[in-house]
């Protein structure tokens, strides 16, 4: 696990009119095949910094290198190797579950008999193979999370990142999400980073964790690590140690 | 092979989308069935056979006959005769039941040959002529105008019927010239002249395939409403981009590999064959269910090819609207609004609700501007003046450089604007 899959280098940036940058010399790395998870308060930083790791956005100065290529020269390749799952439900909602996993598994270019083969397996897997025909309109808030999930990863991503893909979810479809993507980092070597407001999962699922503020760097490292580096027994109290009770937004 | 899925993807989600199907094929529909019924009327007082006319024959002799056939024989008037008295005539003109009432007076005939007989006689002066006396006073036919008549109306009508005169007039001489010249011949015989016009005016209209189809209703509304239809799928359209947009779809969609163009196009593409249906569907309309309303038939013209290209161009600039409103929109309820209104005020501009030919002048120049004008206006090339691609491709040609830019401007504010 010594190389990292991605590097975010000096990497700044900051919205028109804005008082101060989303980003603000921001550096730290994923280690390959890790579970990291990007924690901080509402405004820090964490959506801006997504959106340039899947090449939304472009930096306004520093570098970030994805499986050891620069984003900025190597677009289209590492849009490729990278899987998202946006916080909304970024799906078809006239749609079935299997129609819009068809149509997405087919804009990563997928083959056809591969994957149907890949939406079967999944939706067994996430326990939708009997709603696999129904509209995303009919489903819950749990069923729509999953099918979200499955959307990102159908096409094998060396990198999936997941924007707060557990919120307003109920418990059972919190630990199936869970449960499918710890298979994915153990089967696939599939390297995680994710985002989250839930500070026990977070500290359950991830085997690393950055903390950032303001846009910038305040806390990283191995999880155990840095709650024994604090002082403390949870993540959650590294957190409001590190983040303080002010409120952000 | 990204667009096609791209296209099954917005086909699947429009058949599923009721509402939006209504507004794209009902709607126009019926506007063009209630619009036409509507405007039926209004467009025949202008063009059609049906100026109501009352003819008062006091005469009952060859004046008033001829009168009466030649006026039945213009297929201008609906004329309708009765033994009314001039006070009665006017009465009933003045109470809007017909537009033009005429009256000839009893012994027309009798004094029109009269008088054409004593004109003749003076070309020939005998001392014993009995025709000395004096024809100064003109014959009198009076005819009662609608108040609400317009002057230009009133002088082509005059016109009319002051030629038809004339002509009876005409006839009366030639008949009294050939008696006297009886009278005058050695031997009592004389030939006969004719009464036949010796210049004819030969009147044709200047399409290229020589139709001469006058414009009517239905030749009005049906590629008029076409034409709203076609821009009014901009409300779905750019609906289902900003769905996609607040969902999160174009966000997933913008982080998977190709480009977002396939996106765009797949939507152009759907909604284009949607504008096409909605073509196919009016001229059917037009053709087959006004006619059975008692509206006059859609009469397409010839040039099939020319009316596809124009459709198929009209249907470019209307996908590229939708795109626009869709990208420029940051809401559903902006774009709803902003489309509903442009496209209202494109058409009302355009010649969609009132024709531009009787638009004033300042108006007929304003709405050159709008992409449901240039249109129209190809439509009309096509279906009344059967022109060919040659001549309405400059219409054509102005709705694929507003598809263009539209489809630009929204690429690049999709990509470099909103995105970054």
């Amino acid at each position: 696990m010594g190389a990292s899959m991605v590097e975010i280098k000096n990497v700044s940036r900051k919205y028109k009119n804005a008082v101060r940058p989303a980003v603000d010399n921001l550096s730290f790395a994923i280690p390959k095949q890790s579970i990291f998870g990007l924690l901080g308060p509402n405004g820090a930083g964490k959506t801006t910094l997504i959106s340039m790791l899947c090449g939304l956005f472009k930096a306004d100065s520093g570098e970030i290198v994805i499986n050891e290529k620069s984003i900025s020269s190597n677009l289209k390749e590492t849009k490729q190797i990278i899987g998202v799952v946006p916080q909304e439900i970024a799906l078809y909602s006239k749609l079935t579950a299997y129609e819009n996993l068809m149509f997405l598994g087919q804009m990563y270019g997928i083959e056809t008999n591969e994957l149907k083969k890949r939406i079967s397996e999944n939706l067994k897997i996430l326990g939708l193979k009997e709603n696999a025909d129904q509209q995303i309109q009919t489903f819950s808030g749990g069923m729509k999370r999953r099918v979200n999930l499955i959307a990102g990863i159908l096409h094998h991503p060396k990198l999936l990142i997941l924007d707060e893909p557990t919120v307003g979810v109920d418990i059972q479809s919190k630990t199936a999400i869970i449960e499918r993507l710890k298979r994915l980092n153990a089967e696939h070597s599939t390297t995680i980073f994710y985002t989250s407001h839930h500070l026990h999962e977070a500290e359950d699922f991830c085997s690393h964790i950055a903390i950032i503020d303001e846009g910038k760097l305040i806390a990283q490292g191995k999880t155990t690590e840095l709650i024994k580096e604090n002082n403390c027994s949870t993540i959650e109290e590294v957190y409001l140690k590190i983040t303080g009770h002010r409120f952000r937004d | 092979m990204k667009l096609l899925y791209c296209i099954y993807k917005e086909f699947k989600i429009l058949i599923r989308d009721k509402a939006a199907l209504a507004v794209m094929f009902l709607m126009p529909m019926a506007l063009v069935f209630i619009v036409t019924i509507i405007q039926d009327s209004t467009f025949k007082s202008v063009n059609e056979t049906s100026v109501p006319l009352l003819f008062v024959d006091h005469d009952k002799d060859s004046v008033s006959i001829k009168l009466e056939k030649a006026l039945i024989q213009t297929n201008f008037f609906k004329v309708e005769k009765k033994e009314i008295s001039e006070e009665e005539t006017k009465n009933l003109v003045a109470e809007g039941q017909f537009l033009i009432g005429i009256i000839v007076p009893g012994k027309t005939s009798v004094q029109l040959r009269e008088k054409a007989k004593t004109r003749i006689s003076r070309l020939f002066p005998q001392e014993d002529s009995s025709s000395k006396h004096s024809d100064q006073d003109a014959l009198q036919l009076k005819i009662f105008y609608d108040p609400i008549t317009k002057e230009s109306f009133k002088v082509s009508v005059s016109g009319a019927i002051g030629r038809i005169v004339s002509a009876i007039e005409m006839q009366s001489m030639i008949v009294a010239l050939g008696e006297e010249l009886k009278d005058i011949s050695p031997e009592g015989k004389t030939g006969t002249i004719e009464n036949k016009p010796l210049v004819e005016t030969v009147q044709e209209y200047a399409g290229k395939n020589e139709t001469g189809i006058v414009p009517n209703s239905v030749q009005h509304n049906v590629p008029a409403w076409t034409m709203f239809a076609m821009f009014f799928i901009c409300i779905p359209l750019a609906g289902n981009i900003i769905k996609e947009r607040e969902d999160g779809s174009a966000f997933r969609l913008l982080t998977m590999p190709g480009s977002y163009l396939n996106v765009l196009l797949g939507k152009i593409v759907l909604y284009l064959v949607v504008n096409l249906v909605q073509f196919v569907l009016m001229l059917l309309v037009g053709i087959y269910i006004l006619p059975s309303m008692g509206l006059p038939k859609l009469d397409t013209g010839h040039n099939y090819i020319t009316l596809f290209a124009i459709a198929l161009s009209s249907g470019l600039a209307a996908t590229g609207y939708g795109l626009l409103i869709g990208t420029l929109s940051n809401s559903q309820d902006q774009a709803s609004l902003l489309g509903a209104v442009s496209v209202v005020i494109l058409a009302a501009l355009g010649g969609v609700w009132v024709p531009t030919f009787v638009m004033p002048e300042l108006m007929r120049n304003i709405s050159s501007i709008s992409p449901l004008n240039w249109g129209l206006e190809a439509f009309y090339g096509v279906f009344l003046r059967g022109a060919g691609f040659g001549v309405i491709g400059i219409q054509a040609v102005k709705l694929i450089i507003f598809f263009t830019a539209c489809v630009g401007i929204s690429f690049y504010y999709q990509t470099y604007k909103r995105m970054r």
